[in-house]
């Protein structure tokens, strides 16, 4: 086990090493000059003197292996630069914004599996009847669903309309309800989907017919044989939502002027703020390949047979 | 049964948070002494002395000028009292306010004016764009309350721009750093203003209140809550749900307030009051003298003719900005100088073309001249919707008398690149609006950097006008400053080397409840002190 997850986190650090020349290299070879945003962003006219003195300035008259170096060298430092907009260490703006943001995408993940489990347990333990029907309506519905426009409907019925919920801002429970949902439908119905199909194959399983040839009662066989084995996939889907909720909350964030990480970015890129979008990129990296990381653990932990296949025998 | 039993646990969670949400008090209910307004950005540390973060409009709410602005381009008394000018135009002595002092107590008077000159002087280079700065050679604290100001050169727009709302205005010095670099930050911003920033919270609100030692009008409000709301539809539900009590600034794309389609529906519903400003600045199309077919005088003035700005002002703007026939609207100073438009008359360029030897093969098919077809390049900035369908609209219009129009839609950054380099047929640019206009956007004529310099450079005249840009700026007579910008602007008028489309304009809405929300003179200002809950 032990040998399993220092395997994985040994390849964290390569893979961070590419994505991050991928990154700068896609950054730097676009038809942006830095230096041109740099001096509209600080609104300093960019005569030609003014555009060599912010090439000088930001290191960008050396070879791009240079640049390159040099960035990595201080990124190792943890110094991303300052934001080209509000002149301040990046990481310490990504690190201010992102509570708010995790706030947001962990209250989805937490709508996403209390919604999905019963609703999925539902429609499986009513194949083909109308429960069935109706939560793969629902599931069909969530998905095609973009998030942005689900936001839009839920603050003209509910914040327009009604006048129950506010629009926009962070402070109450209240501000969170319509951010959270409108993140946690896709998710939600994505999950539905999975947990369906995984019970249907649990429940038609040699084991289910085994536990109920023993004469089990039918809320022991489901509740501990077919639920537990199907909450296996489930774990890895989380996963995958933990990066969907997060790289969802961009758009949300936006639409409900939520003070996150994503707003931040939205800004950045809009603004063509280099050095935040670069350290931006590389920070929902890490976080989707520690996500990923940590489910894959979890994973081996419940299931042996992962373990085995990764060639730990001991 | 079991479903039902599984789902009881869960559906108890999802109730409890449901009620917990349903049954908060509205904490976004309007306060009665508080004004509510939005902005797409925290408002920065309030730095009087720099640029980008802060925003200006809250600087001007904190820091005040020795001199202000007004309709019209008149300079009244405002932290100075009175002042006087020496014959030949370089000396400029102020005689301040008594009794002013800033929101820590700190009296403000001749030294403190001056240590904040200074600042700005030790940053010359970041201000070099402002030639006030350029032409400054001494600065002086006479006595407690008279201070005076040297020039190198008479020049005539200083009044103006010790108006601008940066870098000269003044914050106390005891809130500069011991050094006095304010390039560098400043301890706390602390002005003499209507307003004293009380607590920013990053990506929240910024929260002013009223300053009680302020000298002047006190604002009717105590609180003035600032949220940071960056997208306009947003902002549009924001005011309908009385989050906000009140949108005021541009329309439109980019750092718009408003989107000009959701300023149209507020204009149509009773419950609020909108309101249009008069013309702050002028959106144009810089066409390039130099480069490609627009070279030749025909071929612009023949633009000039075909572009139907009537019906793209009520097609694009639903009327809220007014149709535009000159590059400064003629109330702007030494502007009114009776300029005859174009006109919209697609047979008269048609005749001009074919008068220049542009000559169409056939009907509907593009022109053509010694083998060359007649095609333009309209650069715009690809994400900006609202050059998207202006440029679209001329696009068509200019089809009719077979010129081909090739959009242009690129990144920020490009756009300015070819501001910067000329490659362009046509390119979309604004004046900078009261007080700027028009002197500082013609100094800015003579800066290689600017479309409307590369624009400009096929002009035969070129040379002559830099040169009368450069005298009017240093003229000390008020009629020969008139006659050199007459020459300037009739002659930019007449080379037709800037297509005006519209007089920019911006807007005001709020509920029924509230009253004294207008515009300043200027689009950088909002006077919040005026507005008061009914």
């Amino acid at each position: 086990m032990m040998r399993f997850a220092v395997r994985r986190l040994l390849l964290l650090p390569p893979l961070l090493l590419a994505v991050s020349v991928v990154v700068f290299l896609i950054l730097h070879l676009g038809p942006n000059d830095p230096a041109m945003s740099y001096l509209r962003l600080s609104q300093i006219p960019p005569t030609d003197e003014a555009l060599a003195a912010a090439r000088e300035f930001l290191g960008l008259n050396k070879p791009l292996l240079a640049q390159y170096v040099d960035w990595l060298t201080r990124a190792l430092k943890l110094d991303f630069g300052l934001s080209y907009v509000t002149r301040r260490p990046v990481l310490d703006e990504i690190i201010y914004y992102l509570p708010a943001t995790l706030n947001l995408a962990g209250i989805s993940l937490v709508l996403t599996l209390v919604l999905s489990i019963p609703l999925g347990m539902w429609a499986a333990l009513n194949r083909d009847r109308w429960p069935d029907h109706l939560t793969r309506g629902l599931a069909f519905f969530g998905v095609s669903m973009p998030n942005f426009w689900l936001a839009f409907l839920l603050v003209t019925v509910f914040s327009i309309w009604l006048g129950w919920l506010p629009p926009l801002g962070r402070g109450t429970p209240a501000h969170i309800v319509m951010p959270a949902v409108s993140l946690a439908l896709m998710s939600t119905a994505i999950n539905i989907r999975l947990i369906r199909a995984s019970m249907l194959e649990n429940l038609n399983s040699r084991s289910v017919l085994y536990a109920r040839a023993r004469g089990l009662k039918e809320r022991t066989v489901v509740g501990v044989h077919v639920l537990k084995n199907s909450l296996i996939p489930v774990v890895t889907a989380i996963g995958m939502h933990a990066g969907e909720l997060l790289g969802g909350a961009v758009v949300v964030e936006n639409i409900f002027a939520w003070p996150g990480v994503g707003r931040f970015a939205v800004s950045a890129i809009y603004n063509r703020d280099y050095p935040v979008m670069q350290c931006f990129i590389l920070f929902m990296v890490v976080i989707f390949v520690v996500c990923n990381l940590l489910v894959d653990i979890c994973y081996a932990w419940l299931d042996p047979r992962i373990r085995l296949a990764g060639g730990e025998n001991s | 049964m079991i479903e039902i039993r599984c789902l009881k646990p869960v559906a108890g969670v999802f109730f409890a948070f449901a009620l917990c949400c349903f049954t908060i008090v509205p904490a976004w209910a309007a306060v009665k002494d508080t004004l509510v307004y939005s902005w797409s950005s925290n408002v920065g540390e309030l730095n009087p002395h720099m640029y980008s973060p802060n925003q200006m409009f809250a600087q001007s709410m904190v820091y005040e000028p020795l001199v202000k602005f007004t309709e019209g381009g008149k300079v009244i008394p405002w932290l100075a009292e009175k002042w006087s000018v020496s014959p030949d135009g370089k000396v400029y002595t102020f005689f301040l306010r008594k009794g002013v002092v800033f929101s820590d107590g700190t009296p403000l008077q001749a030294p403190a004016v001056k240590k904040n000159f200074e600042a700005v002087l030790a940053n010359k280079d970041r201000h070099k764009w402002l030639e006030l700065v350029v032409q400054i050679d001494k600065v002086e604290a006479v006595d407690d309350l008279t201070f005076r100001l040297t020039m190198k050169n008479a020049y005539y727009p200083t009044l103006q721009e010790l108006c601008l709302i940066r870098p000269l205005r003044f914050m106390s010095p005891a809130a500069m750093p011991e050094d006095g670099n304010t390039s560098r930050g400043i301890k706390k911003a602390v002005g003499s203003g209507p307003w004293v920033l009380a607590e920013t919270r990053k990506g929240e609100f910024d929260l002013f209140e009223r300053n009680e030692k302020y000298w002047g009008v006190k604002p009717k409000f105590k609180k003035l809550l600032i949220k940071v709301i960056p997208d306009p539809n947003t902002r549009a539900v924001a005011m309908e749900t009385r989050e906000i009590d009140l949108i005021h600034g541009a329309a439109g794309h980019g750092a718009g307030q408003l989107s000009l389609d959701a300023f149209d529906r507020f204009a149509r519903d009773p419950k609020y009051i909108t309101k249009v400003s008069q013309p702050l600045a002028t959106r144009v199309l810089a066409v390039n003298s130099k480069r490609g077919p627009t070279a030749d005088l025909a071929v612009r003035k023949a633009i000039q003719h075909t572009v139907n700005k009537a019906a793209l002002v009520k097609a694009v703007f639903y009327s809220i900005e007014t149709q535009a026939d000159t590059l400064f609207s003629p109330d702007t100073p030494y502007s009114n100088l009776g300029l005859k438009p174009f006109g919209y008359d697609p047979a008269l360029a048609a005749k001009l073309l074919d008068g220049a030897g542009w000559k169409q093969p056939a009907a509907g098919a593009i022109r053509v001249k010694g083998g060359a077809e007649l095609s333009l390049d309209l650069c715009f900035v690809g994400n900006n919707a609202q050059q998207k369908a202006i440029a679209e609209v001329i696009q068509g219009d200019l089809k009719k008398v077979g010129i081909k129009v090739n959009l242009v839609g690129e990144e920020p950054d490009s756009n300015q690149n070819r501001q910067k380099t000329g490659e362009f047929s046509l390119i979309f640019n604004e004046t900078w609006g009261a007080p700027y206009d028009p002197h500082s956007f013609c100094s800015s004529m003579r800066t290689p950097s600017h479309a409307d310099y590369q624009a400009q450079l096929g002009l035969p005249m070129k040379a002559e006008i830099d040169a009368k840009i450069g005298e009017a700026l240093l003229s000390i007579e008020e009629a020969k400053r008139q006659e050199l910008y007459r020459f300037i602007l009739t002659t930019l008028h007449d080379q037709a080397v800037y297509l005006p489309l519209t007089y920019m304009t911006g807007i005001i809405v709020h509920r029924q409840d509230l009253k004294g929300a207008q515009y300043g003179p200027t689009k950088f200002e909002i006077p919040f002190e005026l507005i008061e809950r009914q």
